[in-house]
């Protein structure tokens, strides 16, 4: 199982994304797939996001039971806690 | 503080426990403020940066020395049925509440009942041996020969263990008041230990025992938590904390050894299933005393609100 999520991404890879997985809902996509296909999924991600920004879960037989990536910043940017991966949301920043 | 923080916001009902086996294992929180913000358990740091702690979804928090938090916080613990500890460096557990004590009377009475009886605890004792060893303990013996037998066969695990994974091992040693003076093999051991006791302990909360009724332990306020640890212990945290070891004395390890062991430990948590398996083995440790449950007192008041018991049934629903 894998859900990858894109937001602000050009058409091109939404196009692309949709032809392997599911949208559910705007720039939500899911799917199955093995370890080799989510790797090439997610590599076309990284070539096709430009200023956007992209994250990708899937299932691991870890303690937590997923994993996750992300490109691309957003104030979502992941830690990790004790081995726990998280999510730190960081505050407004004046840019 | 608004009433939204306790736990409920308008319209939603307050959140209830979730069963044990279908958490993770534990989280070790260090330098962070704790609190509850929009209803959800949140390490908030300095600089603003706020991080979302699935609190309901783990077994238990484990908060080291920096940690606070706020009395929001224990609160929603409670109420999602999360056990949180208070630990001292490499995780000796200092002081721990959040969830105590059960939901109801009548595991606990057949628990102290089956301790108080020492035919009932002698069967009791002799089933975890052999759900320890995979064989029935040896005939006539008392608890007090028990507790050596087992001691002996431990000890030759650890000399095994170290030995297979090439750990130089003298003996087991420790002291909870000075963490540094363990050798490194000791000392991810104790880290191990440490990991599965605070599993434990919310494993026995969970399912409404008490901590402190042990059967091959007493006289400590974990003596039954280290009675279940042990029906696991070699076969889930000791190779971990050896395997550890064996890869710090090769200088083939990136972090410190005893955070090291904690991942390993969750990992094996994980692998073997240990969380659903828990409480079942303790519900088959009692049962070997033979003693029928306790029926419901007669002056019980019927359930107020149907609706079914959330979480297990340490939990209060």
């Amino acid at each position: 199982m894998m859900v990858v999520v894109v937001s602000n991404a050009p058409p091109r890879l939404r196009g692309r994304l949709a032809a392997w997985l599911v949208e559910l809902r705007a720039g939500v996509y899911v799917g199955d797939y093995s370890a080799r296909t989510r790797e090439m999924i997610w590599n076309q991600v990284l070539a096709g996001i430009e200023t956007g920004d992209a994250v990708m879960v899937w299932k691991v037989p870890t303690d937590q039971g997923y994993e996750f990536l992300t490109a691309g910043r957003n104030r979502r940017m992941p830690v990790d806690f004790d081995g726990l991966k998280l999510v730190n949301f960081l505050p407004e920043t004046p840019c | 503080m608004s009433g939204t923080s306790q736990g409920g916001l308008p319209g939603l009902p307050p959140p209830k426990p979730i069963p044990l086996k279908d958490r993770a294992s534990l989280v070790f929180v260090e330098h962070a403020r704790l609190d509850v913000l929009d209803g959800a358990f949140v390490a908030v740091n300095a600089d603003g940066t706020r991080t979302q702690i699935p609190v309901g979804g783990l077994a238990g928090i484990m908060l080291e020395p920096g940690a606070r938090i706020s009395h929001a916080a224990v609160a929603l613990a409670a109420r999602v049925g999360t056990l949180i500890t208070w630990v001292g460096e490499g995780g000796v557990r200092l002081y721990s509440a959040g969830q105590p004590g059960g939901a109801r009377a009548d595991r606990l009475l057949w628990q102290a009942k089956i301790a108080l009886d020492d035919a009932a605890r002698l069967r009791v004792v002799r089933k975890m041996y052999a759900m320890r060893f995979g064989e029935d303990a040896p005939q006539r013996r008392s608890i007090d020969q028990l507790r050596g037998i087992e001691g002996v066969r431990v000890r030759e695990s650890y000399a095994l263990l170290a030995q297979q994974y090439g750990v130089g091992w003298s003996r087991r040693k420790y002291d909870p008041k000075d963490w540094e003076a363990g050798d490194v093999p000791n000392r991810c051991l104790s880290a191990a230990t440490a990991c599965l006791h605070g599993l434990s302990e919310a494993a026995v909360l969970a399912a409404g025992y008490a901590p402190a009724i042990g059967f091959l332990h007493s006289g400590k306020p974990l003596s039954f938590v280290y009675d279940i640890a042990d029906l696991f212990k070699l076969d889930t945290v000791v190779p971990e904390a050896f395997r550890i070891a064996g890869q710090a004395a090769k200088g083939r390890l990136e972090m410190s050894p005893d955070r090291a062991v904690r991942l390993a430990c969750r990992d094996a948590f994980r692998r073997t299933g240990l969380l659903g398996r828990i409480i079942p083995a303790i519900e088959e440790v009692l049962s070997a005393g033979e003693l029928p449950r306790p029926e419901p007192p007669v002056e019980a008041m019927p359930v107020a609100f149907e609706g079914g018991q959330s979480g297990d049934a340490g939990h209060r629903g």
